[in-house]
């Protein structure tokens, strides 16, 4: 694991030193690179996990994740470079290093054996995102957004941090490769409700759950766009890489204590997929869009069947290049118009269709098009959430119309239709932004032709 | 001052420090008490007017009663074991009386209102000597008679010491203010977990210097001493704004820098112990500092903060130069890989 920590860490280095002219092109390519040598993790070969070391491992869960990760952040520079263009060369270096710590970080957080050191690390993602939203976002707003996205977390992680310590004094150990072993049955008590609280309640903050979701359409919204990148990719899914985690040591509290979160989670992804209807704002469209889609994985978390786990691991790849594509393409259009009213830029077809071609494979898989991996994650959920309650199928059945809905009406609101007469000079796409929605949509497409890769580890 | 009377003066402190640590006699640890606070006036005082005169003397009022009840408090002792030597505390009254002088040297709740002025009267460097220096000679007495305190008593001290450096700190502006609320708080995070592990107590007194004393040795070499002219640090030297993001963030408790370690181990060992609601509340607590440390962030670091025209060109003709700054800035935030390492403090 170390021959993808050391290269990433090596990024900064490289971003110091490198020359005016080729601080994109060394970075955009050595992190490339990086994410090569993660593709070969994901041949896993057995149930059990590759240990690498007593400190990192990876396992059929944390492998597609750790390769969405080093996959997005060549993309993020990608994404980043036109609105740094304007910016002195050093603001440009510590931008690049800000997102070089989270890689790493998240690396690190993905690959974790000891579930202290998974604890520190979550945390220490916050500190690097927390500088991008707030130093380079581009509105007033962003201070509350950055406050509002720390204390959140922060609130709902630090009971985590005594449950953890107390599970720790308890079994002894919370190296997380020895806990799958001796794992035992929680006795049935009030503080081990608790206990069973303070554990997922972090998780459930950065997921988010509905009732949590209201640092999420404010950070999405003001951070710049690596930073919405990576938050709707990767940092939702440290939350569900973290319950996927610890639900394995909560039994059998989770049979009971599951029940609020379900709910808060069937209705709050109808809710938000609803509210989509209503938005203006294309970046707050995504942003509850991204709260529904992770709804969806909380239910499927909380279900514990083999299915709705495979449900929820395939979802979130799916989703965080979805998400992440859309974003993207939301950007294209802030650059030009400056601007995240839809209306504003509408009819974009006609002036720019290769564009227009990405908009509507992004809006396809968002709204889950067969024979899409988005498909297979919400497929299995359904189905599993089916046969652990037959009445489920009808709120996700309405989540899965309304996802359409809006999907839908975001694709015909931005591309189709007259353009309004003030877009006709905007500058056509870039080369740069083609091949970002290309390297978004590729590996989309191409799992979809072997999803078991993604199936996490209950396949 | 004349530098040879105030290096007398300085050494007259360091001295008086020394004595009440090294001493096993009572005598001669309230002596050495004595000296230390007869010695700081003039220091508090370096600046001459009636500001630095109103905080000296409230200086010199609490830290005198305090003295007193902590003679009282080894009378007590003396009547009842019939001895001089520090080991333990016999009798209970004595020591409710001793934890309670000690409280109000250190400026723990509810003795904790002489911090915030005192600290807003005097100068940066008096301030830093007094929050940083002056907080080791108490709380030595305190590792020193730890297995005899009432945990009760010392247990609300410390929690409602956090409640109000985070409360009392919210409403600032001023930075010495600030800093001293945040000196409140982190006495109480020491004083938490004293009956406990009191090597955790060392460790968390170590890492709060070096914190304060790099996040002091930040204002003082911007002269800054309110909020506003903090924030106009962006423009004299811009790598001191990255610097203080850190150290603040370090202040918070954030991991991974190395203010989050003594909060981890304390909250481990209070855990250990079974207490489990006290460290998530002290944890939680320890939020509402965080929420002022980043308010200071916002308007130095990560905007540029609403200023005049003029303040955008300012001319600096001597930049200070301050020793040390580099080192106890890393230690300040890059510790924590360190952990393992505590076991030389046992």
């Amino acid at each position: 694991m170390l021959k993808i920590i050391i290269p990433t860490i090596m990024l900064m280095p490289l971003t110091w030193l490198s020359k005016k002219n080729m601080i994109w092109i060394n970075t955009t390519t050595y992190s490339l690179l990086i994410s090569l040598i993660s593709l070969s993790l994901l041949n896993q070969p057995s149930n059990n996990s590759l240990n690498f070391s007593l400190m990192f491992f990876s396992d059929p869960l944390s492998a597609p994740l750790l390769v969405l990760t080093t996959w997005l952040l060549p993309l993020m520079l990608m994404a980043s470079q036109h609105h740094l263009s304007k910016e002195p060369l050093i603001r440009k270096k510590l931008y690049i290093t800000m997102l070089t710590m989270l890689q790493t970080f998240l690396i690190m957080t993905f690959t974790a054996t000891e579930l202290i050191s998974f604890y520190i690390l979550f945390e220490a993602t916050l500190v690097p995102t927390l500088i991008i939203i707030t130093r380079w976002g581009n509105q007033t707003e962003r201070l509350n957004a950055g406050l509002y996205f720390l204390f959140y977390t922060l609130m709902g992680s630090l009971p985590l941090l005594v449950a953890l310590i107390s599970i720790q004094n308890l079994t002894g150990s919370l190296n997380f490769l020895l806990i799958q072993y001796w794992n035992q049955a929680l006795p049935d008590s009030w503080s081990n409700i608790f206990l069973w609280l303070a554990c997922m309640m972090a998780f459930m903050v950065k997921m988010p759950l509905y009732g949590l979701h209201l640092w999420l359409p404010k950070a999405h919204v003001e951070a710049p766009i690596a930073g919405s990148m990576v938050l709707a990719a990767i940092l939702l899914k440290l939350g569900g890489y973290g319950m996927l985690r610890i639900t394995t040591m909560l039994n059998p509290q989770t049979s009971f204590m599951a029940y609020p979160f379900l709910m808060l989670s069937l209705w709050g992804m109808i809710m938000t997929s609803s509210i989509c209807l209503r938005q203006t704002d294309l970046k707050s469209l995504i942003a509850y869009s991204s709260v529904s889609h992770m709804a969806l994985v909380i239910v499927a978390v909380l279900i514990q069947t083999p299915w709705s786990y495979m449900g929820a691991t395939a979802l979130m790849i799916a989703h965080g290049l979805t998400s992440s594509m859309l974003f993207c393409l939301a950007n294209s259009n802030y650059e030009r118009t400056h601007s995240r009213t839809m209306i504003l830029a509408r009819g974009l077809q006609t002036l720019l269709p290769l564009m227009a071609a990405w908009w509507l494979l992004a809006s396809l898989t968002n709204l889950a098009l067969p024979p899409s991996i988005n498909l297979i994650g919400e497929l299995f959920v359904v189905m599993s959430s089916f046969s652990w309650s037959n009445i489920t199928i009808i709120l996700m059945g309405a989540n899965i119309t309304i996802t359409a809905l809006y999907s839908l009406y975001m694709l015909i609101t931005t591309q189709r239709g007259k353009y309004t007469h003030h877009v006709n000079s905007i500058k056509p796409s870039f080369t740069r932004e083609n091949a970002l929605m290309a390297l978004h949509m590729t590996p989309l497409l191409l799992l979809s032709l072997n999803p078991k890769i993604i199936l996490g580890f209950t396949y | 001052m004349n530098p040879l009377i105030f290096t007398t003066i300085l050494m007259t402190v360091l001295l008086g420090t020394m004595i009440v640590m090294m001493s096993s006699h009572w005598l001669m640890i309230w002596i050495g008490f004595e000296m230390n606070l007869l010695a700081i006036i003039p220091i508090l005082m370096k600046k001459y007017n009636p500001r630095t005169m109103e905080a000296s003397t409230k200086y010199f009022l609490t830290q005198a009663t305090a003295s007193m009840l902590l003679m009282m408090a080894i009378i007590i002792n003396l009547m009842h074991s019939g001895q001089w030597t520090i080991t333990k505390v016999f009798n209970p009254t004595a020591s409710i009386i001793m934890t309670s002088a000690l409280a109000m040297k250190l400026g723990l709740t509810p003795f904790h209102f002489w911090v915030p002025e005192v600290t807003q009267g005097i100068s940066l460097t008096s301030g830093l000597i007094l929050l940083t220096w002056q907080k080791l000679a108490p709380m030595s007495i305190l590792y020193q008679i730890s297995p005899s305190i009432n945990l009760n008593i010392l247990l609300t001290m410390a929690v409602l010491s956090i409640l109000v450096g985070g409360w009392g700190g919210l409403n600032q502006t001023q930075l010495r203010k600030i800093m001293a609320y945040s000196s409140i708080a982190h006495m109480g995070w020491m004083t938490a977990v004293l009956v406990y592990s009191p090597t955790l107590t060392m460790l968390n007194m170590l890492i709060y210097i070096m914190m304060t004393l790099t996040m002091f040795m930040l204002f003082i070499q911007s002269s800054s001493t309110t909020t506003l002219s903090l924030s106009h640090t962006w423009n004299k030297t811009p790598l001191t704004t990255t610097l203080i993001l850190i150290t603040l963030l370090s202040m918070g408790g954030l991991p991974p820098l190395s203010g989050f370690m003594p909060k981890w181990m304390i909250i481990q060992e209070l855990t250990k112990n079974s207490s489990i609601i006290l460290p998530t509340l002290m944890a939680i607590m320890a939020l509402l500092n965080l929420y002022f440390y980043m308010r200071l962030t916002y308007s130095t670091s990560l905007t540029m903060f609403p200023s005049t025209n003029n303040m955008k060109m300012k001319w600096q003709f001597e930049t200070k130069q301050i020793t040390l700054l580099p080192p106890l800035i890393v230690m300040s935030s890059l510790l924590l890989p360190l952990t393992p390492m505590l076991s030389i403090l046992d």
